[in-house]
C-alpha cells in the first residue's frame, strides 16, 4: 500500500479516481457485481488507514476527516462507499474495547488491505439485537460458535468479523459477547458461506450471510468481557450511525450536481431552466436542505471528540435526520428530473436512479429511522432535564463546531451506554443569539429566534412523555421535531464559532459561506418543518426576500456544480491542513 | 362492474399463490429478466382486455370510466408493467381517437383493439420534454399522404407494438396551431424508413419496453391524420384530460398492494418480543398510510366521475390529479418502508414486490407529463376561479352524482370536452357548504379550515395578472398551485363523505375515514392543523383497527371498502 496521504488530498484522490469511473460503476450495477478493482484502488489511496487510530499505527485523529472521506466516496458512488466504509463499522468496537495485543493485530489486517464485517443482525431479528440466538459457549480454552448472521455487509469478502454472540443463556443487556473472527483461522467446514442477497439498491455490495456450525475460536478473539459485547456494539453505533450522515450528504450532493448540470444545459422556450424561478427556489431549498444535514453530520461527528459522553443522543438524531433530509431532497429532484430519473443508462449513465435506489438503504440498515427515534425517546427524560436547566459543555461546544479548531485524539473510553447531561448542542444553543443579533440581519434574527425558542418547546414537551417500551407516534414525532433542532443549533453555534474565521479566507472567500446566507437557508429549511402548534408560528417573509435567498444560493450553486469536490464547502479543504500543519 | 373486475381477478388467480402463473412470484421474475410476464398478457388477451378501452357504441365494453378504473386496478394492483405496458399504452392512444378521430377511424381503432392489437403514442422526444409545441418531428404532406422524419425517444410500446399515435410538426410557425397527430394503424418495424433505436433500460417498470426510433421519411397514408392539420395540440391536450385524471385512479391500486404486504408483514415480524404491529408508529405508520390512500382515492373518484358530468371543469381537475396523486402514492410507500424496514430492500422473500411496487411507482410522477408541467398547467386557470367562483355567490353548477362513486353515469363523450378555461368549481365549492353545516363533528372543523385556506388563495390568485402565471412565475404561485391541489383533495373528501350520509349520523365509524384523510391533507399546508395530537392519535389508531379489518375480510382498503 502506497504511503497514506494527507486526508485532503485523498479527498481529492477519490474524487478524481471516482469521476472518471462512472460508466464503469454504472455497468458493476447494472451487473449485480462486487466492484472490487474500485475498492482495491482506494486501499491503494492510503484509505484504510482511516479506519485505524494513530495509536495503533493509522491516521485516524479526526472523525470529522472520515466524515468527509465517506462523503467523497459517496458523491460518486453508494456501493462503492458502502461496501469500503463497513470495514470501520466491524472495526469500531475493537478500538473501543478491545485488547491493545487485539488492536495492534486488526490494525496491521486493516492497513494490509483486510476488509472487516460486522455481524450482528440475525434472520428474524432485524434491529432487536437482544434477541440474538448465536451462541458462543466456553470450550478448550476458546469459545464455540454457534448460529446464523444474516444480512451482513461483508459476510462473505470479509476477512474478519466481529461477531455479536450469545454468551449467557438467558441473554440480556450483559449476556453477550463480541468476538474478532479471523475465517482463516476457522476450521474448514465449521461455518457455511450463505448466498448474496439481492436487494433493490446497492446491488453490487456483499449483503450476505455466514453460518457457524460449533466454530472454535481462541479465547484471544473475545473483545472486551464475556459480558461486554452489546454494551461495546451500542458505543460502535454511536459513531457509526453519526459518521452515516456523510453518506447521505454525499448522495445529496451528487444529485444536486446532476440536477443543477441538467438545469443550466436544458432550455425550455428558449431559456435555460435554471433561470425559471420556480428552478432557483427548488435548486436552492434543496442546496439549504443539504447543508443542514451537513452542519448537523459535522457538528456530530465533532461532537464524538470533545462531547464523547453525550453522542447515544447525538447518534440517534444524525441516524433518522440526515436519510430522512436525503431522501426528501431526492424525491423532490427526482420529480424535477423526469425520465432522466429513471433511466439506467442515459444521462450521467444513469446515476440518479443509482443514487435514489442506493441511498433507501440508509433510512434503514445500522438501525432504521423508527429504532433511532425510539433510542431517542428513550433519552427524552434526560435530554428534558438537562435543556431545562440548561446545562452544557460550553468548551465540548465550541470545540466541536469551530472548525480550525485541532480535534484531540478520539477518547474511546469515555463513549457512555446513555448520555447523562442530555446535549450540549441544543441546551446551549441560545447563547449563539447575542452574535446573531450583531450581525443586524432583522430576517435572521427572527428565524434564529424562532428555531431557539422551538427548542425550548419541543424539549418541555419531551419532558412530558411517560417512558414506555412501546412509546406513541406522538413521541415519534416529537423525536423528529428534536432533530430538526439539533440541526438547527448546529448551524447556529457553526456560523457562530467560524464567522471569523471564514471572512476573507479561503476557501470561503466570495462564497455564501462567509457571510449569512447559508444560516438564513438552514434556518428557512428547518423553520418550514417545524410543527407550529408546538413551535409557534414561524416568521413570514414576503416572496422577494426568498427569492434573493434561492437567487444567491443558486448562483453559487451552478458555479460548484462544475468543479469536482464538495458542493458546500463549509471548508473541509484548506482549514484541516491549517489545524494539523 | 364488480362481476368484470372479479372475473378480471378470478383469471389471473390468486396473486400470493406460489405456483400461479400470473402471481406475484411469476411477475417478479419477469421483472427481473426486464421482460412482461408472457403468461399474463396472454390471459388478458383471452378476455380480449383491450375491449374494455372501446366504448359500447362501437362495439366494446367500456359503458364508464369509472367502470374502466375498477378493471384497470385489478392489473395495476398486480403488476404496475402490465397497467403501463400491456393495457396504458393502448388506452392511451385510445383516447385520442375517441376525442379526435373521425367515424371511419374509431372503427378501425375498436377492430384493431378488439384483435388485441396494441398501440404507442408517441409524443416525447428527450430534448423537449413536457415543452410540446417545441417538437421537432416533422410530417410532411405530399401527394400519396405524409412522409415523417425525425426521431422519438422513450416511448412505451415504440418498436414493440403493432400501431401507433404520433404527434408531429406540420408547420413551421411557432405557437399552439403548428402540430398534428397521425393514427398509424399499422407500423412497419422492416421498413428501410424507420430506425428503431435501443431499447431504454429503466429502473422501474423494468419489464415495459421503452423504446425510440428515427423515422427517415417514413410514409404514412393522407387518412392517417386525426382531425384536421394543425389540430393536434388540440387533440391531444383534450386526450390529456381523460388520461390524466384516470390513470392516477388506477396507479393507486398499486399502493394498495404496498399496504396489504405491509399489514401481512407487520403481522408475522416481531421486534422486541412482539409482533410489530403491537408498537404504536407501526400502527399510525399504517393509518397514515390508509389516509393518505383514502385521500388521493376521493379526489380520483370524484375527477373522473366529473369527466361524465362536469367536462367543462375536466381541465382543472386533471392536472391537479396528476400533480397531487403520485405525490400521495410516493409518500404511502416511503411511510410503509419505513415499517418493512430491510424487507422492503430485498428482491427476495416474502415482501419482495414492495421494493418491485416501490421502483414502479417513481415513473408514475413523470410519466404521461411530469408534477411540474402540472402543476404549471394549473397555474393560468386558477386567476378567474379565484375572482369569479371560489367561495363566491354564484350557484355552483349542479353537483349530483359527482361526489357518489358507483352511482349511474351518462355514457362518456370523448369530444364534449373542451379547452375553454373553466368558470366554475364544483368541487372546491362543496367546503363552503360542508363548513356552514350546523352542529358538525371534525369533518366540519376540517371543512372550515381548509374553507379558510381557499379563502387565501382567492385573495393570492385574485390579484395576479397573466404574467404572473407562466412558467416565468415566482415559487410562490407554484406554492400556491399546491396549496389549492390540496384543498380541492380536501373537498373531494368532504363531498363523497356529505354524500354517503356523513355529517347526519357522525358516529366516528362514519366520520373516520375522513377526519384521517383531511388530517392528513392538512399536514401538507403551512400552518397548525385544526386537529389535536389526542385526536390525531385516536383516528389513527381507529383508521388502523377498521384497516386490518378491511384487510382480513378481504375487503378493499381503498373507499370502496369503507363503511
Amino acid at each position: 500500500m502506497a504511503e497514506p496521504q494527507n486526508a485532503t488530498v485523498l479527498a481529492e484522490e477519490i474524487d478524481a479516481f471516482l469521476g472518471r469511473a462512472a460508466p464503469t460503476l454504472a455497468e458493476l450495477d447494472r451487473d449485480a457485481a462486487y466492484p472490487l478493482e474500485q475498492l482495491a484502488r482506494l486501499d491503494g489511496l492510503g484509505l484504510p488507514a482511516y479506519y485505524v487510530p494513530r495509536e495503533h499505527g493509522g491516521r485516524l485523529e479526526s472523525h470529522h476527516e472520515l466524515f468527509e472521506l465517506w462523503r467523497a466516496m459517496s458523491r460518486h458512488d453508494l456501493s462503492v462507499s458502502v461496501a469500503h466504509a463497513k470495514t470501520y463499522l466491524g472495526s469500531v468496537c475493537v478500538w473501543i474495547a478491545g485488547s491493545p495485543e487485539q488492536a495492534r493485530g486488526l490494525a496491521g489486517a486493516v492497513l494490509g488491505g483486510s476488509r472487516v464485517g460486522w455481524a450482528l443482525t440475525e434472520p428474524g431479528h432485524g434491529a432487536d439485537l437482544l434477541a440474538g440466538e448465536l451462541t458462543a459457549v466456553p470450550e478448550e480454552g476458546g469459545y464455540r460458535l454457534d448460529g446464523t448472521k444474516w444480512p451482513i455487509n461483508n459476510a462473505t469478502r470479509g476477512d474478519l468479523l466481529t461477531v455479536l454472540a450469545r454468551t449467557d443463556e438467558r441473554g440480556g443487556g450483559r449476556g453477550f459477547g463480541l468476538f474478532l473472527v479471523d475465517k482463516a483461522e476457522l476450521a474448514p467446514g465449521s461455518t457455511t458461506q450463505l448466498r448474496k442477497v439481492d436487494t433493490l439498491g446497492i446491488r453490487g455490495v456483499d449483503i450476505s450471510g455466514i453460518r457457524f456450525d460449533g466454530a472454535w475460536v481462541d479465547e484471544s478473539a473475545l473483545v472486551g468481557t464475556p459480558g461486554g459485547g452489546a454494551e461495546a456494539v451500542l458505543k460502535g453505533l454511536q459513531l457509526t450511525r453519526t459518521l452515516c450522515s456523510a453518506i447521505s450528504v454525499g448522495a445529496t450532493e451528487h444529485a444536486l450536481r446532476l440536477t443543477t448540470r441538467f438545469a443550466v444545459d436544458h432550455r425550455i422556450q428558449g431559456r435555460p431552466l435554471v433561470e425559471r424561478p420556480f428552478v432557483r427556489s427548488l435548486l436552492g431549498r434543496s442546496a439549504a436542505t443539504l447543508l443542514t444535514a451537513e452542519a448537523a453530520g459535522l457538528a456530530g461527528c465533532r461532537a464524538a471528540h470533545t462531547l464523547t459522553g453525550e453522542m447515544s443522543v447525538v447518534s440517534a438524531v444524525l441516524k433518522a435526520l440526515a436519510p430522512t433530509l436525503a431522501d426528501e431532497v431526492l424525491g423532490r429532484l427526482g420529480d424535477f428530473l423526469g425520465a432522466r430519473s429513471l433511466l439506467t443508462e442515459l444521462h450521467e449513465h444513469g446515476a440518479f436512479q443509482k443514487l435514489a435506489r442506493d441511498h433507501a438503504v440508509l433510512a434503514i440498515f445500522d438501525g432504521s429511522t423508527p429504532v433511532n427515534r425510539h433510542a431517542l425517546i428513550n433519552q427524552f427524560a434526560s435530554i428534558a432535564a438537562g435543556h431545562a436547566v440548561g446545562s452544557a459543555d460550553g468548551h465540548g461546544v465550541a470545540a466541536a463546531t469551530t472548525l480550525t479548531a485541532p480535534l484531540a485524539p478520539m477518547p474511546w473510553r469515555r463513549l457512555r451506554a446513555a448520555s447523562r447531561r442530555g446535549c450540549s448542542v441544543v441546551a446551549s444553543a441560545r447563547t449563539t443569539l447575542p452574535a446573531v443579533e450583531a450581525a443586524g440581519d432583522a430576517g435572521l434574527l427572527a428565524l434564529a429566534r424562532y428555531a431557539v425558542e422551538a427548542m425550548d418547546r419541543v424539549c418541555a414537551a419531551m419532558g412530558d412523555v411517560r417512558p414506555s417500551r412501546q412509546p406513541s407516534m406522538y413521541a415519534h414525532d416529537l423525536a423528529q421535531q428534536y432533530e430538526l433542532c439539533f440541526a438547527a443549533a448546529s448551524a447556529l453555534h457553526l456560523w457562530t464559532a467560524n464567522r471569523a474565521a471564514a471572512e476573507g479566507a479561503e476557501p470561503w472567500a466570495g462564497e455564501p459561506w462567509a457571510g449569512r446566507l447559508w444560516l438564513s437557508g438552514v434556518l428557512r429549511e428547518i423553520a418550514r418543518r417545524l410543527d407550529p402548534a408546538l413551535c409557534g408560528d414561524a416568521p413570514e417573509f414576503a416572496p422577494a426576500w426568498h427569492e434573493e435567498l434561492d437567487h444567491r444560493l443558486v448562483d453559487w450553486l451552478v458555479r460548484a456544480a462544475e468543479r469536482p469536490g464538495p458542493i458546500t464547502a463549509f471548508g473541509f479543504v484548506q482549514h484541516l491542513e491549517r489545524s494539523h500543519g | 362492474m364488480a362481476d368484470r373486475a372479479s372475473a378480471l381477478e378470478a383469471l389471473l388467480g390468486d396473486a400470493w399463490q406460489e405456483t400461479n402463473p400470473t402471481g406475484f412470484r411469476a411477475l417478479l421474475a419477469a421483472d427481473e429478466r426486464e421482460e412482461q410476464l408472457a403468461a399474463a398478457t396472454d390471459a388478458l388477451d383471452g378476455f380480449a382486455f383491450h375491449r374494455e378501452l372501446v366504448p359500447t357504441s362501437l362495439g366494446g365494453r367500456l359503458d364508464s370510466l369509472e367502470e374502466l378504473v375498477a378493471a384497470m386496478r385489478v392489473l395495476w394492483r398486480r403488476d404496475p408493467c402490465l397497467g403501463v405496458g400491456y393495457a396504458g399504452s393502448s388506452y392511451l392512444a385510445a383516447v385520442h381517437v375517441w376525442a379526435g378521430g373521425d367515424e371511419r377511424q374509431r372503427r378501425a381503432m375498436a377492430d384493431a383493439l378488439s384483435a388485441n392489437r396494441r398501440f404507442a403514442t408517441a409524443y416525447n422526444e428527450l430534448d423537449h420534454g413536457n415543452d410540446l409545441t417545441a417538437a421537432a418531428f416533422r410530417a410532411t404532406s405530399g401527394p400519396d399522404g405524409w412522409e415523417l422524419k425525425g426521431r422519438k425517444d422513450v416511448v412505451t410500446n415504440l418498436g414493440a407494438s403493432d400501431g401507433m399515435v404520433l404527434f408531429a410538426r406540420t408547420s413551421d410557425r411557432p405557437g399552439s396551431r403548428s402540430h398534428s397527430l397521425f393514427l398509424l394503424r399499422e407500423l412497419d418495424l422492416t421498413s428501410a424508413r424507420l430506425r428503431p433505436g435501443p431499447r431504454y433500460r429503466s429502473s422501474g417498470l423494468r419489464g415495459v419496453h421503452l423504446g425510440g426510433a428515427e423515422f427517415l421519411d417514413y410514409p404514412v397514408p393522407a387518412d392517417a391524420l386525426l382531425g384536421a392539420p394543425g389540430q393536434g395540440l388540440e387533440i391531444g391536450l383534450r386526450s390529456f384530460q381523460v388520461t390524466r385524471a384516470t390513470l392516477p385512479a388506477m396507479f393507486l391500486a398499486t399502493a394498495e398492494t404496498g399496504l396489504r404486504i405491509t399489514l401481512v408483514a407487520a403481522e408475522e415480524r416481531r421486534l422486541y418480543g412482539a409482533p410489530i404491529v403491537a408498537l404504536p408508529y407501526v400502527r399510525a405508520s399504517i393509518a397514515r398510510a390508509a389516509a393518505d390512500l383514502l385521500a388521493a382515492d376521493a379526489l380520483c373518484a370524484v375527477a373522473v366521475r366529473a369527466l361524465h358530468l362536469l367536462p367543462a371543469e375536466a381541465p382543472l381537475l386533471a392536472p391537479a390529479v396528476k400533480y397531487l396523486v403520485p405525490r400521495l402514492l410516493k409518500d404511502v410507500v416511503d411511510t410503509l418502508r419505513m415499517v418493512l424496514g430491510a424487507q422492503s430492500y430485498l428482491r427476495e422473500g416474502p415482501a419482495a414486490v414492495f421494493q418491485k411496487l416501490a421502483r414502479d411507482l417513481a415513473p408514475i410522477a413523470f410519466m404521461h407529463a411530469s408534477r411540474t408541467a402540472c402543476q404549471a398547467g394549473l397555474l393560468p386557470l386558477l386567476p378567474r376561479l379565484a375572482r369569479h367562483s371560489w367561495l363566491g355567490t354564484d350557484p355552483a353548477p349542479g353537483e349530483a352524482g359527482l361526489f357518489q362513486p358507483g352511482a349511474p353515469l351518462p355514457p362518456m363523450d370523448f369530444t364534449a370536452l373542451g379547452l375553454g378555461i373553466p368558470r366554475t368549481d364544483t368541487v372546491a365549492a362543496t367546503l363552503a357548504a360542508v363548513a356552514e353545516q350546523p352542529g358538525g363533528g371534525l369533518p366540519t372543523r376540517f371543512a372550515a379550515y381548509f374553507r379558510d385556506e381557499l379563502a387565501r388563495l382567492r385573495d393570492h390568485f385574485a390579484s395576479l395578472a397573466p404574467q404572473d402565471t407562466t412558467i416565468n412565475a415566482s415559487a410562490a404561485v407554484f406554492e400556491a398551485a399546491h396549496r389549492y391541489t390540496v384543498v380541492l383533495a380536501a373537498a373531494a373528501c368532504l363531498g363523497v363523505w356529505r354524500h354517503a350520509g356523513g355529517g347526519t349520523a357522525s358516529g366516528l365509524g362514519e366520520d373516520l375515514w375522513v377526519s384521517a384523510a383531511l388530517d392528513r391533507l392538512a399536514a401538507r399546508l403551512p400552518g397548525r392543523r385544526p386537529a389535536t395530537a389526542e385526536e390525531r392519535a385516536g383516528l389513527e389508531e381507529a383508521l388502523f383497527r377498521q384497516t386490518v379489518d378491511l384487510h382480513h375480510a378481504g375487503r378493499p382498503l381503498d373507499l370502496a371498502g369503507r363503511p
